[in-house]
């Protein structure tokens, strides 16, 4: 951070938030021009929510979960349940997935968060394929094993059926809305702590913080990003796959937000569109290799690019302003 | 009354006493400097005392209550600061927001979800947090980031932190560890400094300098026993203290 004053921060993040809303909004017009589709934008938007979750948790905190997929795929089966035997309406489906989500992240949150670095990681990801396992066993009946979970009625908000656009702008402006929630998280004093948290936890400790119980919060507000990015794949689709559950869905979402540039927000957003569009759209002009040049991509970001796109972009404008460390820098470490 | 009371502690790591019926009392505002050869203790009762480690036997007291299985952030929001023999910073943030989270955490005990609060709210904090970097001689590069300091400033920068939660009792394990005569020196006319300010101070120090220009008092421990206690003229004319530590092999 090389902000002056908080009040400063606050007014350029508000200026990103101003820049951002009218990209997001108009997405499925701009993204049909570099070769995408419309309904594409609507998945973009899914992710971009999970990743900036995501990135409050490990861009904060420095927790690497690798089991985000149990938010994910947990809410996602919810909503799909909740719609398919309830009510179409979307509203009490989400909030259902918003209570198992908070009573699940809870005590995954409880029983993971006693230990750190590969430990944290490796438990998280034993608890998320425990669910995916769980989803192909014993609850088969409600999930529908490998078939998945259709639906057979469209999802619908107050009796509006959430059809192509529908669902693209009530994701979007959910997002919208979620990004400026991380963004006032990261300024306020809550945030503070959870910054602090990866700079040296033993520090907050001993400065007479209850380290625990902000990450904790951190872990479960991050769920909640995951929880509703989930549900909303459920609307779009209407259709949930176990895939949701698997740990390669958790993977994606770290590698999103480690070649976008982990703890800037944007950074794992950007990073989150730039999969979606690769899986989409790249994909269809290098054809079966195309996981090949993705590893590649994430390969050459990591060891050339610590910091992810966002260390692109501030070397790019430092290097035209002139200005080292401007005060436009929004991102966190230059790692170097 | 004294602030901290420490009576008959006693602590073995697996058959090894590491301390033995130690009886230590700090006065307000007074400077306790704890010596002895290297294994003595020293540490073990510095983490005795903020409850990094629970006594075998004994008690601690601070302020007429008991520490025992009080969490150590708890311990903290009683009064306690600790400075560690490797300066403990937040590197990666600002000088300022260094300051910041142990004057947020003074001001909002150990856990606040304090997410929407105005700016306006906020900003005292950070004023706040400027002026203790300003007593401890930081106030030219408060927005730097604090892993680029010397090891000197980052013992500036951890007495600010400590200094943030307004503690009656600060714990110091060897503040001058690994520094140059001129970074010690400065340290040490520092801790002279916020001497005057009311917090009583328990100093491990292996300096004997540090120890006689600071202390008003001092504990000699030595094999996990106190063979030594007293003003620091007492203690250095002690036969006793001189064959276990100042004559001996080490200094």
């Amino acid at each position: 951070m090389s902000g002056r004053t908080v009040a400063a921060d606050l007014r350029r993040d508000n200026f990103i938030l101003l820049a951002f809303t009218p990209i997001v909004l108009l997405m499925p017009f701009w993204l049909q021009l570099i070769g995408g589709y419309e309904a594409l934008a609507t998945k973009v938007v899914i992710w971009m929510i999970f990743a900036l979750g995501f990135d409050v948790l490990l861009g904060f905190t420095g927790f690497l979960s690798f089991g985000h997929a149990a938010f994910f795929g947990t809410s996602a089966y919810v909503t799909g349940l909740m719609l398919k035997h309830v009510t179409a309406e979307i509203v009490p489906a989400m909030a259902a997935s918003f209570i198992v989500i908070l009573i699940l992240s809870a005590a995954l949150g409880y029983l993971t968060l006693r230990r750190s670095g590969i430990y944290f990681a490796i438990l998280t990801l034993a608890f998320a394929q425990m669910l995916h396992a769980a989803a192909l066993s014993i609850f088969q009946g409600w999930t529908g094993g490998d078939n998945g979970l259709t639906m057979s009625t469209r999802p619908q908000l107050f009796g509006i059926e959430m059809l192509d656009l529908n669902v693209f702008y009530v994701a979007a402006v959910i997002l919208v809305v979620m990004f400026y929630v991380a963004q006032r998280i990261k300024r306020s004093p809550f945030g503070l702590m959870l910054r602090s948290i990866k700079s040296n936890s033993m520090r907050l400790q001993y400065t007479g913080v209850n380290v625990q119980a902000y990450k904790q919060m951190a872990f479960m507000i991050s769920a909640m990003y995951a929880g509703l990015a989930g549900s909303l794949m459920v609307i779009y689709e209407p259709y949930v796959a176990t895939k949701f559950l698997h740990w390669s869905t958790s993977g994606e979402v770290v590698i999103m937000s480690v070649i976008g540039g982990v703890g800037t927000l944007v950074g794992p957003m950007i990073g989150a569109a730039f999969m979606m569009f690769f899986e989409n759209v790249v994909q269809a002009f290098i054809g079966e290799q195309w996981k090949l040049v993705l590893g590649l991509v994430f390969v050459a970001v990591v060891v050339f690019l610590p910091g992810g796109f966002m260390e692109a972009l501030r070397r790019l404008r430092n290097r035209t302003t002139g200005a080292p460390g401007s005060p436009g820098a929004t991102a966190e470490q230059p790692a170097e | 009354m004294a602030l901290l009371e420490v009576n008959g502690v006693s602590k073995s790591f697996g058959g090894l006493n590491a301390l033995t019926d130690v009886n230590l009392s700090v006065e307000q505002g007074t400077v306790h400097a704890i010596i002895g050869p290297n294994g003595a203790g020293k540490s073990t009762l510095l983490n005795c005392m903020i409850g990094l480690i629970q006594a075998d036997k004994g008690t601690v007291q601070f302020d007429g209550k008991s520490l025992h299985n009080v969490k150590p952030y708890d311990i903290i929001q009683r009064g306690i600061a600790r400075v560690f023999q490797t300066p403990q910073i937040f590197g990666e943030l600002t000088l300022l927001e260094n300051v910041a989270i142990a004057a947020l955490a003074y001001r909002d005990g150990r856990f606040k979800l304090n997410m929407v609060e105005p700016p306006a709210k906020t900003e005292p904090v950070y004023d706040e947090a400027e002026h203790f970097l300003e007593d401890v001689g930081l106030k030219e590069q408060i927005y730097a980031e604090a892993r680029h300091l010397s090891r000197g400033d980052k013992r500036r920068l951890e007495l600010a932190i400590c200094l943030a939660g307004h503690p009656r009792l600060m714990l110091l394990d060897e503040p001058t560890a690994g520094m140059s005569r001129h970074d010690t020196n400065r340290t040490v006319d520092l801790l002279k400094k916020l001497a005057g300010r009311g917090a009583a101070k328990v100093v491990i120090e292996h300096d004997m300098h540090v120890v006689f220009s600071l202390a008003d008092r001092v504990s000699v421990l030595h094999q996990g026993m106190i063979i030594a206690d007293g003003k620091p003229e007492d203690v250095r004319g002690d036969p006793k203290v001189n064959e276990a530590y100042l004559g001996g092999a080490h200094e």
